[in-house]
This record gives C-alpha cells, sequence and structure tokens, in this order.
C-alpha cells in the first residue's frame, strides 16, 4: 500500500482537536469547594463512568473521522496486479465508417476483420463493438455474447462522416475508467492521416489498454477529386454566371479527366481538364442556364475511381429575379438617387433593383411588394403615406431614412418617431467637418464599409437616439447610424444624405460596401452558405425567433425534427451528403447542398512510427512497447480513496447522531 | 414554617453587612423581642413574680414590709431574675463551617446566631460563655454576669476564624471541666459526623443537668445541591476531591443528607437533646425561639 500525496498524511496532527476537547478540556473543570464530602462514595459514579464510555466512543469516532479525512486526501493504492481482474480483458471492436471507407472494398475487409478480432473473445469476458466517425457510435452494450458483436458489426453501413481519432481515445479511455479492468481494442480502419487530431496528447489511452490496428488500405491508392466547387447561392442573370471547380489527387499520376457540369440531373457542359501528378487543377463554367427556383448543380469527374463518391460534388443554386427597392426622394432631387442607384447596381450579385419615385406621388403606393423602402431627405409627406409606412414596417418589411435639410423642418424621425434636435452644417472653407468617432464594426451593415473611415461630414441632422441602437456616432457625439425594431420590421436612420453634398461619402470606397450590407440587411438577404460540409451545422432561425416551424426534409425524403424541435431547434446538424430542403418560418424553401469533407479524400495513411506511439499511451510508462501482454501482470495501483470517503461519509453521519444524542441528555440535566 | 414578612425578620445575608457582632445582635435580639406578644411566661429578672408566706429560715431581706404594716402578716416576695441562667455557646469553627453558596457562609451565620443569643441572655441577666473549637479548643470565655461580659464574648465569637477538621471528641473531653454549674449550652455546628459519634460526645453534657441544644447550620446548597454538569468537589476540610455528577447529587447525596438529618435529630431528641436544624438562608427568629422554649422550662 502506497500513497499517492503521503504529504497530505500532516492533516493527521488534527486528531489532537478531539483528544483536547474530550481529555484536556472536559477534566480541567474548576474544583468546586465543599464543605464535606462525608456523603459521596469514593468510586466512579455509575452515571459519569456511563457518559465516560459514551464520550470514549465519540472520541474514536472524531479520531476516526480525522484520521480518513487525511488519508483520503493522501490518495491511498495498492498495488494490484492484473491477475487481480482474474485475467480478463473487455474486447472492444471498433470500425472506421467514415466517408473515406467508401473506397473500394475497404468497408467490407473492415468489417471482416473486426469480425475475426471477436474470436479474442474469451469465456467470461465481455466485448463492445463501436463504429467511429466524427463521433463514436456505440452499437452494443459490453456483452458476453459473441454473436450480438458480429451482429452489430455486420450492421455497419458507411456514414459520410469524417473519421476523428481524437474522438475514438476519448470514448476508450472513459470505456477503460467506467470498466476498470484491461482493454483490447481492435481498430479496424483506412488509418487516414488527416483523421488524426492536432494535438498528439488527444490520442493519448487510458491505463491497461492494449490498442491494435487492422489496416484495410494500401499505402498508396491513387485518388482524383473534386475538391471544391465554388458557385453563386443565387444567379439573376444566367450569362453572368461563374462556376468554378477545383480537381485534386492523392497518389495520382497525370492524368486527364471530363469534368461535367450538370443542372437537376441534366448534363450542361463539360470539359477536359489535365490533372498533374498528385496535384490539383481548376475549371470554369461561364453560363448556366437554369428556369428560375431552386436547382440541385453537381459537379462530376469521368472516369471515376475507386472512391466515386468524391468524383461528383452537389452544389445548391437559385434562379430569381431582383427584389425591387422603392427609394422615395423629393422631387427634383436625384443627386442621391443617382449615387445610391450606381452604388446598388454596380454588385452583380445583390439581387435588388432600385424603383426611383418622388414622395409627393407615392400617397397610395403599395408597399408590400418592396424588398425595403430609402426614404432619402424627405419633408413633408402626403396624407397617409406614413402611415403607409408605418404598417410595411410593422409588418415585417424594413425602411432606411437618410436625413438631410428637408427633414430638418420634421420634428420626428418618420416611422422611427425619434425626435429631431435640428440640423448642424459644417463649412467646407474652414475644412469643418465631422468624422465618424465610434462605430459597431460587427453591425451587418458596417461590416465591409470599414467603420466609413475618412468619411466627412458637412451636415448632419441631430436626432436624438431614445429608444433606438446608435450604429455609429460622429466626433460630435451625434448619431449618425441609428437602429430601431418597429413591430415586425426594422428602421435604419442614417442622419446625413446619400449625395456628396452633405458629406463625401459617395466619393469613397466604402459607399458601395454600406450600401450593398444595407440593402441586403434591410432586404434579408444576409449570407446563407447554401454549400456545406458534412457534420456542419446549418442555422434554422435566430435566439429572438420563436414558434413558428421550420421543416427540414433530407435527402431520402425523411423529416429529421420532431414538432417540438422543429419550433425551438436554432440549429441542425447535417450528417449525409445530398441535398436538404428547408422550409423556413417566413414560407421561404432553401435548398442546401452537403457534401463530406473532402479530407477525407486523402488517404495517406498514419506512419508506422506514430502508430507504436499512440499503441504505447496505453500501455503505461514502464512497459516494453509492443508487448502488451505484460501489461496485464504489471501490478498497478488501486486507489482507495473512495472508499476512505465513503468511510468518512459514514462515520460522519454516526458521529452527528451521537453527538446530538450526548446534547440532548445534558440539556434535560440543566 | 409559617411565611414571614420581610421586613420582620432580617436577612442573615443582609446581616454580613454589618460590621461589628454586638450591634448584629442588638439588631437581630431587639426586632425579634419587639415583634412577641406579651406574654406571662416571658419577662425579665426584676419582674415581680409571687408572694409566699414566710417560714423559719427564710431571709429576712425578702420580706416584702410594706404588707406586713398593712397586714401584720409577713410574706416573702420573689421575683423571676432571681431564676437566673448560664448559658454555654460551643462553636465549631472547622474547615467546613466556611463553606457559602450564597452572601453568607455558615460560621457567620453560626456567629450571628451565637452572639444574639449572648446579647439576649444579656439583657436576662444571664451568665453568657463562649468556647470556640474545632479539633481543639480555640477560644474560651468563662459565662459570667459580669460588667462587659457580653463584649467578651462577642469579642471571642469576632475572632473565631475556620480553623482544621472538626473532632468532636477531643475538645468536648475538656468542656466537662468548663462547666461547673448546670445551664443551657447551645452547639453550634454542621456536624458532619456520624449521628451516633456526635450524640455520644455531646450526652455528657447533659449529665449535669444542663439543658443542651444543637443547632445544625447547613447552607442550602449542602441539603439540596444543584449541579448543572458533572463537578469535581473538594472537601474542604480534607481537600480530597470528588467527581459529582448531577444525577448522583440530585438522588443518592440528597437521600443520604436527609438520613444524617434525620438520624441526627431522632437520636438527639432519644438523649433528651433538643435539635433545630438552621439553613443559612433562613432568619435567626428559629433558633431565638427554640431558645426561649429551653429558658422557660428552666423556671
Amino acid at each position: 500500500m502506497g500513497f499517492f500525496a503521503p504529504w497530505f498524511l500532516a492533516g493527521a496532527v488534527a486528531i489532537g482537536l478531539p483528544f483536547w476537547i474530550h481529555l484536556l478540556r472536559q477534566y480541567r473543570s474548576t474544583p468546586h469547594p465543599f464543605s464535606s464530602l462525608m456523603f459521596f462514595e469514593r468510586r466512579t459514579q455509575s452515571s459519569i463512568k456511563h457518559r465516560r464510555l459514551r464520550y470514549l466512543l465519540l472520541l474514536s469516532l472524531r479520531v476516526a473521522l480525522l484520521l480518513l479525512i487525511a488519508l483520503a486526501f493522501a490518495n491511498p493504492f495498492v498495488s494490484r496486479s492484473g491477475g487481480a481482474t482474474g485475467g480478463r480483458k473487455m474486447l472492444v471492436i471498433a470500425v472506421d465508417n467514415s466517408f473515406s471507407m467508401r473506397y473500394d472494398d475497404h468497408l467490407a475487409r473492415a468489417k471482416q476483420t473486426a469480425v475475426n478480432a471477436v474470436s479474442n473473445l474469451n469465456p467470461g469476458e465481455r466485448g463492445q463493438v463501436l463504429a467511429v466517425g466524427s463521433r463514436v457510435h456505440f452499437l452494443t452494450q459490453p456483452v458476453e455474447e459473441a454473436d450480438q458483436l458480429k451482429a452489430a458489426i455486420q450492421g455497419i453501413q458507411p456514414s459520410d462522416e469524417q473519421s476523428s481519432y481524437g474522438e475514438l481515445a476519448r470514448a476508450l479511455r472513459t470505456i477503460s475508467q467506467t470498466s476498470r479492468i484491461p482493454l483490447e481494442v481492435h481498430f479496424s480502419s483506412d488509418l487516414q492521416k488527416s483523421s488524426m487530431p492536432p494535438a498528439f496528447a488527444d490520442l493519448r489511452l487510458g491505463t491497461d489498454t492494449k490498442l491494435v490496428f487492422h489496416s484495410v488500405a494500401d499505402s498508396k491508392e491513387p485518388n482524383w477529386m473534386l475538391e471544391s466547387v465554388t458557385a453563386p447561392a443565387k444567379i439573376y442573370d444566367p450569362k453572368k454566371v461563374r462556376i468554378q471547380a477545383v480537381v485534386a489527387g492523392s497518389n495520382t499520376p497525370q492524368t486527364k479527366r471530363t469534368v461535367s457540369l450538370a443542372l437537376d440531373g441534366k448534363t450542361l457542359e463539360s470539359k477536359m481538364l489535365d490533372v498533374p501528378s498528385n496535384g490539383r487543377a481548376s475549371v470554369e463554367f461561364l453560363s448556366l442556364d437554369s428556369p428560375h427556383g431552386f436547382h440541385k448543380g453537381e459537379i462530376r469527374i469521368e472516369p471515376g475511381d475507386a472512391l466515386h463518391e468524391d468524383d461528383r460534388f452537389d452544389f445548391a443554386i437559385e434562379r430569381t429575379d431582383p427584389h425591387p427597392v422603392l427609394f422615395l426622394h423629393p422631387a427634383g432631387q436625384t443627386l442621391d438617387e443617382l449615387y445610391y442607384r450606381s452604388a446598388l447596381e454596380s454588385v452583380s450579385e445583390a439581387g435588388f433593383t432600385l424603383e426611383p419615385l418622388a414622395v409627393e406621388q407615392a400617397g397610395n403606393q403599395s408597399l408590400s411588394k418592396y424588398a425595403f423602402v430609402v426614404l432619402s431627405d424627405v419633408g413633408t409627406m402626403p396624407p397617409g403615406l406614413e402611415a403607409n409606412l408605418r404598417a410595411y414596417v410593422a409588418g415585417g418589411g424594413s425602411l432606411l431614412v437618410a436625413l438631410g435639410p428637408l427633414s430638418a423642418a420634421l420634428a420626428r424621425v418618420p416611422v422611427s418617431n425619434e425626435t429631431i434636435q435640428g440640423s448642424a452644417y459644417a463649412s467646407r472653407g474652414d475644412s469643418r467637418f465631422e468624422t465618424v468617432a465610434a462605430a459597431d464594426a460587427e453591425h451587418p451593415t458596417l461590416r465591409r464599409a470599414n467603420k466609413l473611415d475618412g468619411v466627412k461630414f458637412y451636415q448632419e441632422i441631430k436626432v436624438d437616439p431614445g429608444q433606438s441602437h446608435v450604429i455609429a456616432r460622429l466626433t460630435n457625439q451625434a448619431p449618425l447610424l441609428l437602429e430601431k425594431q418597429v413591430g415586425e420590421g426594422r428602421v435604419v436612420v442614417f442622419t446625413s444624405t446619400f449625395d456628396n453634398v452633405g458629406n463625401d461619402m459617395p466619393l469613397h470606397a466604402s459607399f458601395v460596401p454600406f450600401v450593398e450590407e444595407t440593402a441586403r440587411y434591410l432586404g434579408g438577404q444576409q449570407d446563407r452558405s447554401t454549400n456545406v460540409a458534412v457534420d456542419s451545422y446549418i442555422e434554422l432561425r435566430s435566439a429572438q425567433e420563436h414558434g413558428s416551424a421550420i421543416d427540414v426534409t433530407e435527402p431520402d425524403g425523411s423529416h429529421p425534427l420532431s414538432l417540438k424541435d422543429a419550433s425551438t431547434t436554432q440549429t441542425f446538424q447535417v450528417t449525409r451528403e445530398g441535398f436538404y430542403d428547408i422550409h423556413r418560418a417566413n414560407g421561404r424553401e432553401e435548398l442546401v447542398a452537403v457534401h463530406a469533407d473532402r479530407r477525407e479524400s486523402d488517404l495517406t495513411p498514419i506512419p508506422q512510427e506514430t502508430l507504436a506511439l499512440w499503441q504505447n499511451t496505453g500501455l503505461g510508462p514502464d512497459t516494453p512497447s509492443g508487448d502488451g501482454s505484460a501489461a496485464d501482470t504489471q501490478p498497478r495501483p488501486w486507489s482507495l480513496w473512495r472508499y476512505a470517503l465513503l468511510l468518512v461519509l459514514i462515520i460522519a453521519i454516526i458521529e452527528s447522531v451521537l453527538a446530538s444524542r450526548y446534547l440532548s441528555v445534558e440539556k434535560e440535566v440543566a | 414554617m409559617q411565611p414571614r414578612s420581610p421586613t420582620r425578620f432580617i436577612d442573615p445575608a443582609l446581616l454580613a453587612g454589618i460590621s461589628h457582632l454586638d450591634l448584629v445582635a442588638k439588631t437581630v435580639v431587639d426586632g425579634f423581642v419587639a415583634g412577641l406578644h406579651r406574654s406571662p411566661d416571658f419577662g425579665f429578672s426584676q419582674e415581680f413574680a409571687e408572694y409566699r408566706a414566710y417560714t423559719p429560715g427564710d431571709d429576712l431581706r425578702h420580706v416584702d414590709w410594706n404588707v406586713f404594716a398593712r397586714t401584720e402578716r409577713m410574706y416573702l416576695k420573689r421575683y423571676r431574675g432571681e431564676t437566673n441562667s448560664q448559658l454555654t455557646l460551643m462553636i465549631d469553627t472547622s474547615a467546613s463551617m466556611g463553606y457559602s453558596s450564597h452572601g453568607i457562609n455558615k460560621l457567620d451565620y453560626g456567629r450571628y446566631l451565637a452572639v444574639s443569643l449572648a446579647y439576649l441572655s444579656n439583657l436576662q441577666r444571664d451568665a453568657a460563655g463562649v468556647i470556640i473549637f474545632d479539633d481543639d479548643v480555640r477560644s474560651y470565655v468563662q459565662p459570667s454576669t459580669r460588667q462587659g461580659q457580653f463584649m467578651r464574648v462577642a469579642h471571642a465569637i469576632e475572632h473565631a476564624q475556620t480553623g482544621t477538621h472538626t473532632n468532636f471528641a477531643k475538645p468536648f473531653i475538656h468542656f466537662q471541666q468548663f462547666l461547673r454549674r448546670r445551664g443551657i449550652v447551645v452547639v453550634i455546628s454542621d456536624f458532619y459526623e456520624q449521628p451516633e459519634v456526635v450524640i455520644k460526645t455531646v450526652e455528657p453534657l447533659r449529665y449535669r443537668g444542663n439543658d443542651l441544644i444543637l443547632f445544625h447550620v447547613l447552607d442550602p446548597q449542602e441539603i439540596r445541591p444543584k449541579l448543572k454538569e458533572p463537578s469535581l468537589l473538594v472537601d474542604m476540610e480534607t481537600e480530597d476531591a470528588i467527581e459529582v455528577s448531577p444525577e448522583y447529587a440530585k438522588e443518592e447525596y440528597g437521600a443520604k443528607i436527609d438520613a444524617h438529618i434525620a438520624a441526627l435529630k431522632i437520636k438527639a431528641n432519644a438523649a433528651g437533646i433538643d435539635y433545630q436544624l438552621l439553613p443559612t438562608d433562613r432568619p435567626l427568629d428559629d433558633a431565638l425561639r427554640e431558645y426561649f422554649l429551653i429558658r422557660k422550662g428552666r423556671m
């Protein structure tokens, strides 16, 4: 028996405390003079004798309590040889079913080696089957029946996940800690180098874990793959589409491959591509003639190879019309419209078309069809327009308000109702201008606008922020950009104009990103990737959105979300290749293409030296490497602190009961 | 015991605040006497008692010549004062008498009692003397009716100090030589001795016709000890120590001290000795009343 932390035994000196309480303190009572002891008998009176005995029991309990606490902290252990467990072990069969195991007959061979490994299960021992992907799936409980293990192995299906050996090591550590007997792990895999965790320490195994590898891959297996495809999520003009695909090879000779573009299963275009040895080459498709709506795109290379799943790459694309944006301006003012239109339409993928309209003519304008509305330096509005705008915003629409000289006459900002305090003008001659002093760079409107750095503001309307969120302030601390939630929609207020009179922003490079991002933000077209890898998470709703159900349809047509999850879940993890249909709460449909992580296509194996190091992490520091059987007979420490702590708990309870009984007796006597 | 008015009898603890014993005696006795009803049984020595016909041999000094002038018959006039007595106070000053659980210890209580009796006897022209003893005679004032006798007695009582342990046998042998005349002998002690030994020791004092009164002075804590926790008790005479539990003090000790008191009383009465238990929290009038009863019996 030994101690892991023997210095904690010094705490045993605390047993002096109960001795002091029970002995010194008890018998140090002040003598009371009494006239005569004639009527007291010189013998230990029965009641005191009884009490002393009981106190001795209490003393013993307290001493034992303190000793056990010190003992528990010192962490005692006894050395137990492997024979202490009766020489038994637990057999763990791990089968890699990641995407790369689809290569040729790798998975079938892995399952066969795993079935063969079940023969190592001795009578009375238990075995467990694991499937290793990005997570470890426990396919059985620890059981003694070999047939049950074999059935579980045969039931393993290939997945599209990326294997993670770090997860496997973590699962093995957990099994080792819970089973407390030596593990014999048989791992059937292609042992990809790309599945190694970033830190080797993540691979460490538990004590007495013997890891046996069954590699099903050759050292140099050629594989070509479609490494990446870059395609726009939305196309507004089929003539302006640019789709780029990269073909790469590992352990491959130089060759020619045909790369084809297909849409909804129909091949649209094919190109021949020279792929260098162990290198990569790219190809571009510059047109995509497609009808309106969502389409399932596919790039594939021909001829295929042993891992034909990575010879194709799915992508989702939507053909749609640009969304109209209503630009309301005072009659006669066109400069702001000119700049705003130029900025908005210079972005080909923005998907917005500007519809300018003089504010005087917009009294009865229907707003529902517009992605958002811009009020540019609008003063007095015709009757009904503001109410119309208010209803539009409250119903979920968005409004961008730019305040200029005409707005200064208003008492309040339209729709957002924040108080207009006045206007501020600066002179160009004296170079008196304001710049942005503070800005929320994470806000979507300013994400790419570089905080409007260098923009000079000569005129701005001073607005009391009230309940609005201030996104940017000028150097005079006047708000420049404000946002307010009104009903279901939002209002963004820009306290200057979009022309180059009140400021010189249109002349700066940040103007176009500002207009583009603001339009995306207000038009509800924030970036949502439609091409993701397996194991990625798709955002279904923001934290504020609750109640409305979201429907997800998997590639096989199943609906994985329960009714409860459909109304509450914020993210969804995609686990297989193919196209996912997402029906969002606002009624919009989305198509998301999911492809396997292309790191799985790199079949380069782990070096033998690394595998040996990994195996040695489970054999303990003193065990010669490569000899797993030695671990069974090597004495190993068996920690006893849990038992000491259990005894502490029991004794503490008894001590409490006993002490409370004594106290109650003394109270009665008093 | 009937409940008493707190203003009539002074708490012994209050007497401890009075520095001079003669003043203590005057306070106690005057208060006691003033509260008595006038009674033919009690009086002072010069008080008229009766007439008796003259018989030959009577002292002619006692003939009432006024009566003879009116009736030509000779009568003798007798006074109660002529039936005077001798009071001997014996005070135990052993170490145990120094015990106290409240304001007054047993020795002080005994001193107040003794000096009060001495003062009372002085008023009645009795001869009062005192013997202070523990295991030997520490002080002795012979009974006398001389002038200043009370002050001598009071002085001896005032200077009594607690001594060693009690030994009844040794000093009482000597007491016989002090008691030449018959009278009243008052023993004030806590009597921590076997009742048979106590009675056997003091009994010879009665042989010459003495009236013997045992005043058993005990502290209330000695009669009913109240311990809150096991305590170490040290004998004040022998300095032996015994740890005592509250249960024992309450049950067994209480029974033993009660038996001791009862045995002492029974044996004293059987021997014709008056016995009076005096807890130190009780006023002194019980003791004074007992003395008067004895004094009455001697007239």
